[in-house]
């Protein structure tokens, strides 16, 4: 059979087809492993690093709660009893942690325990008045340099003054060790903590919320905005010169660093129209701005692919514009407006230059609980503490940023289930 | 002879520079079937289009010249669409049920036009107007689901069920059947053949078969000019016009 296929040059150009198609699907596999083993490569590290975060180190101390020293008759009021002298209870049982301690041991010996120590034994006592004049024992936090040594993240085999913890506290350290009192514990403080200068205190539940209140403060700016500009530009607005412009500005706009929508903030949020410095709610506008354009971008693009025919057998049907528009297209665009909006407020969430501008990077202590008070956001928190001198820090910024990529993975969760539920077909 | 129910002298039609329409000049007779034939971009689907003012949504079209519906003119800029499409029903080339059941299909001109008082009175009106559209006995178990789980002759049905809905004077039908197969067709057919006894139906239709089916009087519209218009029994027998002859005899088109 002689047919112009079977023709030497074309079999030869057969096989370099076909050649160039295993070439390409080898070069697109190599691609999607390396990408992959980056991300895995990414991800072990910051979990390695900062599965640590989520244990704190506890030391048993015995604590003698006697009235003498307390300060109170064991028939006081509760004001009484909160004003009592705890701290001299803890120097007691500080000092007697082990036998025989000279005054210069005592003092080694406190620096092992973390400040938080007196209100511990505080809590403790106000939550079992009942155990006045005797001897407990707690578990109390131990000082973030005991905690690194003993999660192997300190090195104890280099010189003294090297180290966070000194020979002799080291041998104080292996003497807890060897006796049990050394204990790992899950660590409460990292999830229902702000913010503190001492990393075994530090926990992310102030930026935690100050992020979701900044994602609420975008979330009702930049979602009713968004549509209203994208149902008034896709279906009410005359199309001109002005609109046009209009149009390529908002795609512009999408493509604007960050950073300048934080200076925006800091020179007319905060200078002129006297916004609260540091809030969420100045944090949640600039961020809002931000992520308008890319809301109203996914938006009409939703609202363009809804077949026309729907919108004109609506109108057909003698629907007013408003009615075709609000019954028949918004449902319809819904899913995809949703998806882009949880993007965008994925954007918004990891956001960090502008927030900077516009002061959320102070040092906030405590947990917001108002649009209007200074408060943290977690990428902030994330640049506050890689840039702590203490070691303690390292393992905070990891978890801070397992937190965060969990925070993501479940708003884009949400957006998946959004588009499968109320994805419909035409 | 029945009364005038649309009435149309020197209806323009420009798509921005170009002209698609030249001084069409028809009348369309009430209760009664007006097929609408010719080859494809001859500017029949327009002329349909203008009856209900659906050019409207087309920013560069322009319309000029004069329609009446029952003696009033339509175009001009004071009339309320709104309340003439709610008088003029129309069927579309692909079927385009909206994407929610097939009650709310049919419910959705009597609800937004505010005239059902009570919940009965809209299922009653629901209930009839699938029954008129033939529709009824297939869907009567599955009102619920959505309308576009229907075949393409059913959703076609459905969506003359939902123009019928608003009791309309007149239903215009752009190639109504030009999806659907040829027992759907013969369904859409017969049921056009009874819906004339009640409303005044003008229909596109690339088939000449079609039309010599269904209507009564045939407009054989060419290059964007209505060349012939008369009983379809005479056009399709005895056409005045060299044109007509040519293109229901195949010649062209």
């Amino acid at each position: 059979m002689s047919n112009q296929f079977s023709h030497e040059k074309i079999i030869q150009l057969r096989k370099k087809r076909s050649a160039a198609d295993r070439r390409f699907k080898t070069y697109g596999l190599i691609a999607t492993v390396i990408g992959m083993a980056i991300l895995f490569f990414l991800l072990f590290t910051i979990f390695s690093k900062g599965y640590s975060s989520f244990q704190k180190t506890v030391i048993e101390l015995d604590v003698t709660f006697d009235q003498e020293t307390l300060k109170i008759t064991p028939n006081a009021t509760y004001e009484e009893q909160v004003e009592a002298k705890f701290f001299k209870v803890k120097k007691n049982a500080i000092a007697n942690a082990l036998p025989d301690l000279s005054k210069k041991d005592i003092k080694l010996m406190k620096k092992m325990f973390s400040i938080n120590v007196d209100k511990e034994i505080k809590e403790y006592f106000l939550q079992n008045p009942n155990i006045l004049n005797t001897t407990q024992k707690l578990l109390v936090t131990a000082h973030s340099d005991v905690d690194q040594m003993l999660k192997g993240n300190a090195k104890r085999n280099i010189e003294e003054k090297k180290r966070k913890l000194n020979d002799r506290q080291l041998e104080f350290f292996d003497e807890f060790v060897f006796t049990g009192r050394l204990k790992s514990k899950f660590n409460n403080f990292f999830f229902t903590n702000a913010d503190s200068r001492h990393p075994e205190l530090a926990g992310i539940a102030g930026s935690f919320v100050g992020s979701l209140f900044t994602l609420i403060t975008v979330f009702l700016l930049a979602f009713p905005i968004g549509i209203g500009a994208s149902i008034y530009l896709e279906e009410f607005a005359p199309k001109n010169k002005f609109t046009e412009l209009i149009e390529v500005n908002i795609a512009n706009l999408a493509a604007v660093p960050s950073i300048v929508f934080g200076l925006l903030g800091l020179g007319i949020l905060l200078n002129v129209f006297g916004f609260p410095r540091s809030t969420p709610l100045v944090g949640g506008t600039v961020l809002a701005l931000m992520t308008l354009p890319t809301i109203i971008i996914a938006c009409r693009a939703s609202l363009k692919a809804v077949p026309p025919s729907i919108k004109e057998g609506a109108l057909a049907m003698g629907a007013s514009k408003m009615q075709a528009v609000f019954h028949h297209q918004v449902p319809l665009a819904l899913p995809g407006t949703l998806t882009g909006t949880i993007i965008g407020l994925a954007q918004a969430l990891g956001e960090t230059a502008p927030l900077i501008m516009i002061g959320m990077i102070a040092f906030i202590p405590n947990i917001p609980t108002g649009f209007t008070e200074p408060s943290a956001a977690l990428p902030v928190q994330i640049y506050l503490w890689v840039e702590s001198a203490e070691r303690g820090f390292q393992e905070k910024t990891a978890a801070a940023i397992m937190m965060i990529l969990i925070f993501l993975f479940l708003m884009n969760a949400i957006a998946v289930f959004l588009r499968s539920r109320f994805e419909r077909k035409w | 002879m029945n009364n005038v129910k649309v009435s149309t002298k020197n209806v323009n039609v420009h798509y921005g520079t170009k002209q698609a329409l030249h001084r069409v000049t028809l009348d369309i007779n009430e209760k009664e079937v007006t097929a609408l034939i010719g080859p494809s971009g001859c500017g029949k689907s327009t002329f349909l289009r203008c009856i209900n003012r659906m050019n409207d949504l087309i920013d560069i079209c322009k319309v000029d010249g004069s329609i009446t519906v029952d003696n009033e003119e339509i175009i001009s800029d004071e009339v309320d669409v709104v309340s003439l499409r709610s008088k003029i029903g129309m069927v579309f080339q692909k079927p385009n049920p909206f994407p929610k059941s097939i009650f709310d299909n049919v419910a959705y001109g009597p609800t937004i036009h505010g005239i059902v008082e009570t919940k009965t009175d809209l299922e009653e009106i629901v209930h009839s107007s699938l029954k008129r559209a033939g529709l009824l006995k297939e869907v009567k178990d599955r009102l619920h689901e959505p309308g576009t789980s229907l075949s393409g002759g059913q959703q076609q049905r459905l969506c003359i069920a939902r123009a019928i809905a608003v009791n309309p004077d007149i239903i215009l039908m752009d190639e109504p059947c030009s999806a659907l197969d040829p027992i759907a067709t013969a369904t859409i057919e017969e049921l056009i053949d009874e819906l004339k006894n009640k409303y005044t139906i003008v229909i596109v239709t690339h088939s000449m078969q079609q039309a010599a089916r269904v209507s009564q009087r045939t407009g054989f519209f060419h290059l964007g000019e209505l060349v012939e218009t008369g009983e379809t029994q005479k056009i399709f027998t005895n056409p005045e016009n060299e044109k007509t002859q040519g293109y229901i005899t195949g010649r062209f088109g």
